[in-house]
């Protein structure tokens, strides 16, 4: 992308070094499925502005929402996917969600030791962390030294419940709603609710927000 | 011969529970290629052609070498094209003279660019 205006008209000119082995190979299995009609060039542009279009933001209205209407609340508790649906948020996969409440006796992180799974029609792509061997070695079998590498530090009296997603059983924390935000809007609620908080890994607080 | 049970207990992908090395909270913003890799394979899925376990099993199938090598997106694609020569929906040939012609095409492109 070009952060300047161009003054003259032909197409600006994105990279000049050559695409790697694997862009290539992307581009060619993309272009022989293409010729062969198994989809059209069209679907591919689509799903990009879909993927660009998914971020954490989707997933803190659904915890806003979650905060201040509890029966919406038990709605979402009992099935995450209609619960965001009823938000607008369409799932464009065949994905099942769960949302995990943390309360004061038991704190919840997601994680997927085999792969990568993680809720996208709410929060967007995964952060590479998420998906490196690091965490998924580790979150399973010490999730508290996990958290405290990311300065969270839950009380031992507090359940830490760890859940493995799977291809298609995917997980959301909703965070607790943090004391002194009783006078807080819908929207400045939402504004507090990061990405981080509802994979599990750090509290809602005052002080965060996107 | 048990020093080698350890290789069938745990694939390449299964490593829930192994010892690793601190959290690096490293993100990267994808690369064009790698976001249209991702939306390669949502279409793929919604065409029923490959869904989402067949991908995380023909990565796995790449091996151990080729799990620790190669970077997140260059797995998918390189398990893509393995299943899809399975599939018979591809040929090893038909891709090999494609990707020639995707690189000469650029090639092309490029000295028309500089000249």
């Amino acid at each position: 992308m070009s952060d300047h205006d161009h003054q003259h008209p032909h197409a600006e000119i994105v990279h000049a070094e050559r695409p790697g082995y694997y862009d290539i190979m992307e581009t060619a299995v993309r272009e022989l499925l293409i010729e062969k009609h198994l989809f059209g060039p069209e679907e591919i542009r689509r799903q990009i502005e879909v993927l660009d279009s998914r971020t954490p933001a989707l997933g803190a209205k659904v915890v806003a929402r979650a905060w201040i209407d509890p029966e919406f609340r038990s709605r979402l508790l009992a099935d995450g996917r209609a619960g965001c649906e009823e938000l607008g948020i369409t799932f464009y996969d065949d994905t099942q969600l769960i949302v995990l409440e943390n309360t004061d006796a038991v704190h919840n992180l997601i994680v997927c030791t085999l792969c990568s799974c993680y809720p996208r029609p709410v929060l967007g792509l995964p952060p590479d962390w998420y998906k490196l061997k690091a965490y998924r070695s580790r979150a399973v079998y010490e999730p508290r030294a996990v958290l405290a590498e990311f300065g969270t530090h839950i009380p031992d009296d507090v359940e830490v419940r760890v859940s493995d997603s799977t291809a298609i059983v995917r997980y959301l924390v909703l965070p607790k709603r943090p004391d002194g935000t009783e006078h807080y809007s819908e929207e400045q609620l939402a504004a507090l609710v990061t990405r981080d908080a509802m994979i599990g890994v750090v509290p809602v607080t005052i002080g965060s927000g996107q | 011969m048990t020093e080698t049970k350890h290789l069938l207990n745990r694939l390449p992908n299964d490593i829930g529970g192994l010892p690793a090395d601190p959290i690096q909270r490293t993100e990267h913003e994808l690369e064009p290629w790698e976001k249209r890799c991702h939306a390669l394979a949502d279409v793929l899925d919604f065409h029923k052609i490959i869904n989402t376990e067949e991908k995380r099993r023909g990565v796995e199938a790449l091996g151990a070498e080729m799990v620790g090598k190669l970077s997140y997106y260059e797995r998918w694609i390189a398990a893509f094209a393995n299943i899809l020569f399975q599939k018979a929906i591809l040929t090893p040939g038909e891709l090999a003279r494609k990707m020639d012609e995707v690189g000469a095409r650029w090639e092309l492109d490029n000295a028309e660019r500089t000249s």
